[in-house]
C-alpha cells in the first residue's frame, strides 16, 4: 500500500475557505494517521455562511444535470480502476471498524444508488414532475415550484459508512448548499465524493463542504446551525434531539434517530427447499454493516408449525452465521460494543444454564452470536451480529409483539409468509414499521425509499405557489 | 458435608478474615486458596453457575488459579437467579436502582448471609470513613434500610447506623426528596453537641440538597471533623465531569473540607466495596479508589477478556471473597485503569463515538444499571 494512503485528512473545502489557525489534529488508527481541522464556531460559522453565499451556481444548473453530475461522481466508487475506489477501499477498515471485504461490500451497495441512473429515478419518484426545481410547473389547481434549501446543515452522528454521503447527494440533487459534518467512523466516503464533485465542477463544489468535528461539540454544532435553513441530524435518540434543540425555529429539521429492526420468518420459508437459502440470507441481513445499521436486524421472529421448528432454525442460522463470517468477516467492535457483547451473551449462557430453554450458539472471539429465547420479553440486545430468534405460533402475532417498540420501529425484513405477506405488512406498518423488506435486500434501501417515512428529498424542499393575478 | 454447613463454614473463615480489617495479612497464595475455596462451593451450590462454568469449560478440577473462575456479568443478575440457596432462602434480596419510568428489568442479588455483608463493609466503612472508630452523628440522604429494604446501599447505611449513629437522622425519601428542613435542624443539633457529622448520600441527591439550599439561600455548617460520603458519582460521563464542582460546592456549602468528601464505588451485585482513600492518604488519594484485601480487580481487553497490562484502562472484573453466598467473579460495564496502588474508575464502557443508528434493545426501553 502506497505511503499516500496512510494518511487520509477528513475534510474537503470550497477553494476560497482559509484552513483554521490552529494546526490540524491526528487521530490514529494503528499506521494510519486521520487529520482533523482545530475548528471552532466562528470559523465552523463562516463556512456555513460562505456556502449559503454560494448557490446561484447550483440554483442554475438544471436538476437532472446536477444528478448527471453528482451520479459520475458517485461512480467512480465502482470502477474497478479509479483510484478514488482504491482510496476509499484503503481507508475504510480502519476508520470504520469493518473488515475489507464487509467494507468493499458496503462501497458496492452504497456506492450503486449515487449513479446517474438511481438519482434520475430518485428524482422522479420524489417529484410527479422534477421540472418543479428548476421552475414554476402546473400542479393540481396552480403553478409550483420546490426549492432547495439555502443551506442544508447535515451532522451525522452515527458511523455506518455511506450515510454523511447520502446526506451530501441528497442536498444537491435539491439544489442545496450543504454542510455535512460526518461521524467518526463516517469521513472517508463523503469527503472523497466531495472532491470528485469539486474537481468535475468547481461552481459547484463552491456550495459543498465536508468537516469532521468529534461528535457532540455542541457549540460547533450550533455554530452550524445558526446559518441553516434545513438541518437533516442522524444518530442516537439522544444526539438527534440536542441538534434539534439548537435548531433555529426558522428552520426546518428532519431527524434520523435511533431505529429498531427487525425479521419474520414464516413457516414457508422452514421447508426443506428453502430453509437453507432463509438462514443464509438472514445471516447476511445481521451480519452486513456489522449490524450498526438502522435496518439491521436486531431479533427474527420465527414461527413454528413449519417443517423445522423456530429452536432449529436458529440452529441453521448459526451455520449460517458461521459461513458469513468467512466470507463477509466481522471487524472491529469498539469498547462499549465488546462489553455489551460479553454482558448480553454471558447472561444468555446463564439462562441457557438455568434451564429456560434458551440456546446459545457463537463464535468464540468471532462476534457472531444466535440466541434462541422461548421468553415472552425480547430480551437484551447489541450489535456485532447478535441476533436473538424468537419463536411465534403464528407470524400475524409479531406486530403486537413489537408494538412497544413504535417510536423506533423501521425495516420489517419478511421472508416465508406467503399470501399473508400483505396483509402482515398492513399490521406492521400500523404499528409503526416504515419499511417491509426481504432479508436479501434488507441491507440497502433504494434511493427513492421513505427514509423513516417521508420522502428523503421532499423532506429537504419547501414549495413556492404562483397564483394567478 | 452438606452445603449449608459447608457455607457456614465458609463464612466463619472469611468473617474472621475480614474482621482484621483492611489490613489484613492476605497474600497472593492465601486469597488464591479461598477463592478457589469460594468457586467450589458456588460450583457445588449454584446450578446455574455450574451449568454456566461447565460451559465455558472450568471447573474446580481445572482451575488453579482465581482469575480462570468465570466471570458472571452484571447484566446477568436482571435475567437469572444467582445464588447458591434457594431465592425465598435468601436473608435478603437487593435490587439495583432503575430508571424512573421504572419500566426496565431490575437486577437481583440474592444473599443468603447479611452478616457476610456487614463483614465485610463495616471494617472498609471505618477505614475509609470513620478512622478514629467513634460515635458520630450519621445524616443519610439515602432511605433507611426499613425505607428501602431492597437497597444494598440502604443496608449498608444501616450498618453505619448501628455501629457508630449516634444518631442517625434519615432524610432521605425513597422518591429522592430531601427533608431539608429536619436536615438543618439534625445538623445544628449535632454542632450543639460538637458531633461530628458523616453525611452520606448519591450524587445525585447532593446535587438535589445544594440546588435546594440554593434556592432557600442558606448554608448547611457542619461541625469541625465532619465528612462527608458520595456515591454513585461514576455512572456516566456527564457526572464525572461535575464532580469537582460538585465536591467544590459541597465544601463551599457544608465546610467539610475537599479532603474530606470520600467517593464509595459500589454495586448492588458486589458485596465490597471501593473507596478513595482520602481520609487515611490525603486529597492526593482523589480520583483513586481501593478494595479491601478480600476484593481483587483486574482490567480486561473487553473484546478477549485477557487482562490488560497495569495502568491500562480495561473492563473492571471484580473477585470478590464477600459474595462467598452467590457469585464471586463480577464481570461489570465500568472502565479504569488498574495498579498496584488501587484502581482509576473512568466510567462506564462506552466508544469513542456512538457507532450506529441501529439500537440495542434495553436502549430502547430506557434501562439503565444505577448505583447499588
Amino acid at each position: 500500500m502506497s505511503a499516500a494512503a496512510r494518511e487520509f485528512a477528513a475534510w474537503s473545502l470550497p477553494a476560497a475557505v482559509a484552513l483554521p489557525e490552529r494546526p490540524a489534529l491526528t487521530d490514529r488508527y494503528g499506521d494510519l494517521a486521520v487529520q482533523r481541522l482545530a475548528v471552532d464556531p466562528s470559523w465552523v460559522r463562516g463556512v456555513a455562511a460562505g456556502l449559503r453565499a454560494s448557490r446561484e451556481a447550483l440554483r442554475r444548473k438544471p436538476a437532472r444535470e446536477l444528478a448527471a453530475l453528482v451520479g459520475a461522481a458517485g461512480a467512480r466508487f465502482l470502477d474497478p480502476e479509479d483510484p478514488m475506489r482504491a482510496r476509499a477501499l484503503a481507508l475504510l477498515p480502519e476508520t470504520a471498524g469493518l473488515s475489507a471485504e464487509m467494507s468493499a461490500a458496503v462501497l458496492d451497495g452504497m456506492a450503486r444508488d449515487w449513479t446517474a441512473e438511481r438519482l434520475e429515478r430518485l428524482l422522479s419518484a420524489e417529484f410527479t414532475n422534477p421540472a418543479a426545481l428548476d421552475g414554476f410547473v402546473p400542479g393540481a389547481f396552480e403553478l409550483a415550484r420546490a426549492l432547495g434549501p439555502q443551506l442544508c446543515v447535515q451532522i451525522v452522528s452515527g458511523s455506518v459508512p455511506g450515510v454523511g454521503a447520502t446526506a451530501l447527494v441528497r442536498s444537491l440533487l435539491v439544489k442545496g448548499p450543504t454542510l455535512v459534518k460526518p461521524g467518526r467512523g463516517d469521513v472517508v466516503l463523503p469527503v472523497l465524493l466531495a472532491g470528485a464533485v469539486r474537481s468535475a465542477d468547481p461552481a459547484v463544489g463552491d456550495a459543498l463542504a465536508v468537516v469532521y468535528w468529534p461528535g457532540g461539540d455542541a457549540r460547533l454544532d450550533a455554530a452550524a446551525l445558526l446559518e441553516a435553513d434545513v438541518v437533516t441530524a442522524y444518530g442516537g435518540d439522544e444526539a438527534v434531539g440536542l441538534l434539534r434543540a439548537s435548531t433555529p425555529v426558522t428552520a426546518r429539521f428532519a431527524g434520523y434517530h435511533h431505529r429498531f429492526s427487525f425479521g419474520v420468518v414464516g413457516r414457508e420459508a422452514l421447508d426443506t427447499a428453502h430453509r437453507h437459502r432463509t438462514a443464509s440470507e438472514v445471516a447476511g441481513a445481521v451480519a452486513f454493516f456489522d449490524q450498526r445499521g438502522c435496518v439491521s436486524p436486531q431479533v427474527v421472529f420465527v414461527e413454528e408449525g413449519g417443517e423445522a421448528s423456530p429452536v432449529e432454525f436458529a440452529r441453521e442460522l448459526a451455520g449460517a452465521m458461521e459461513v458469513v463470517e468467512r466470507h463477509l468477516p466481522g471487524g472491529v467492535l469498539d469498547a462499549g460494543e465488546a462489553t455489551r457483547l460479553q454482558h448480553v451473551r454471558g447472561t444468555a449462557e446463564l439462562q441457557a444454564a438455568a434451564g429456560a430453554g434458551v440456546e446459545v450458539h457463537h463464535g468464540g472471539t468471532r462476534a457472531w452470536t444466535v440466541i434462541f429465547d422461548p421468553g415472552p420479553e425480547l430480551g437484551p440486545s447489541c450489535v456485532g451480529r447478535l441476533i436473538r430468534v424468537r419463536a411465534v405460533a403464528d407470524v400475524r402475532e409479531v406486530p403486537a409483539v413489537v408494538s412497544p417498540l413504535w417510536r423506533h420501529l423501521q425495516t420489517a425484513a419478511l421472508a416465508g409468509c406467503g399470501t399473508r405477506r400483505e396483509r402482515l405488512a398492513s399490521a406492521l406498518a400500523d404499528v409503526g414499521v416504515s419499511r417491509i423488506a426481504g432479508f436479501a435486500t434488507a441491507p440497502f434501501p433504494a434511493p427513492w425509499w421513505h427514509h423513516d417515512g417521508q420522502g428523503p428529498l421532499r423532506a429537504l424542499v419547501r414549495w413556492a405557489d404562483l397564483e394567478g393575478e | 458435608m452438606e452445603p449449608g454447613s459447608a457455607f457456614a463454614d465458609l463464612t466463619s473463615t472469611l468473617e474472621a478474615l475480614f474482621a482484621t480489617g483492611v489490613g489484613a495479612n492476605l497474600d497472593e497464595g492465601s486469597f488464591n486458596e479461598l477463592a478457589l475455596r469460594v468457586f467450589a462451593f458456588q460450583f457445588g451450590a449454584n446450578a446455574v453457575y455450574r451449568g454456566f462454568c461447565k460451559r465455558r469449560g472450568s471447573t474446580p478440577d481445572t482451575v488453579t488459579g482465581w482469575e480462570d473462575v468465570p466471570a458472571v456479568p452484571t447484566t446477568a443478575f436482571k435475567y437469572v437467579d444467582l445464588a447458591c440457596v434457594e431465592p425465598s432462602a435468601a436473608e435478603a434480596t437487593y435490587v439495583t436502582s432503575g430508571t424512573t419510568s421504572g419500566s426496565e428489568r431490575r437486577g437481583r442479588h440474592h444473599v443468603p448471609s447479611v452478616a457476610l455483608y456487614r463483614a465485610s463493609a463495616l471494617p472498609n466503612l471505618r477505614a475509609h470513613l470513620v478512622p478514629e472508630d467513634r460515635a458520630l452523628t450519621l445524616l443519610s440522604l439515602i432511605p433507611s434500610p426499613a425505607e428501602a429494604p431492597h437497597s444494598s446501599l440502604s443496608a449498608m447505611m444501616g450498618f453505619v447506623a448501628e455501629e457508630w449513629g449516634e444518631p442517625s437522622v434519615w432524610l432521605g425519601g425513597t422518591g429522592g426528596s430531601i427533608d431539608l428542613e429536619a436536615l438543618g435542624r439534625a445538623a445544628r443539633d449535632a454542632a450543639r453537641r460538637e458531633s461530628p457529622v458523616l453525611l452520606a448520600g448519591t450524587a445525585f441527591a447532593f446535587v438535589r440538597l445544594l440546588d435546594e439550599l440554593a434556592r432557600a439561600g442558606g448554608s448547611l455548617a457542619l461541625p469541625e471533623g465532619s465528612r462527608i460520603m458520595e456515591t454513585g458519582g461514576f455512572k456516566g460521563r456527564s457526572r464525572t465531569v461535575g464532580r469537582e464542582e460538585l465536591y467544590g460546592a459541597l465544601e463551599a456549602r457544608t465546610g467539610v473540607p475537599r479532603g474530606r468528601i470520600v467517593n464509595e464505588y459500589g454495586m448492588t451485585e458486589l458485596l465490597s466495596q471501593l473507596y478513595e482513600p482520602v481520609l487515611r492518604e490525603g486529597p492526593g488519594a482523589s480520583g483513586r479508589h481501593v478494595p479491601p484485601p478480600w476484593l481483587k480487580i483486574r482490567a480486561l481487553d473487553p473484546a478477549t477478556l485477557a487482562p490488560v497490562p497495569a495502568g491500562t484502562p480495561g473492563l473492571l472484573a471484580f473477585f470478590d471473597l464477600a459474595n462467598a453466598g452467590s457469585v464471586s467473579h463480577i464481570l461489570t460495564q465500568d472502565v479504569g485503569a488498574v495498579s498496584p496502588d488501587g484502581v482509576r474508575i473512568r466510567g462506564r464502557a462506552e466508544g469513542a463515538e456512538p457507532r450506529g443508528c441501529s439500537l440495542a434493545l434495553e436502549d430502547v426501553l430506557g434501562a439503565k444499571e444505577g448505583p447499588g
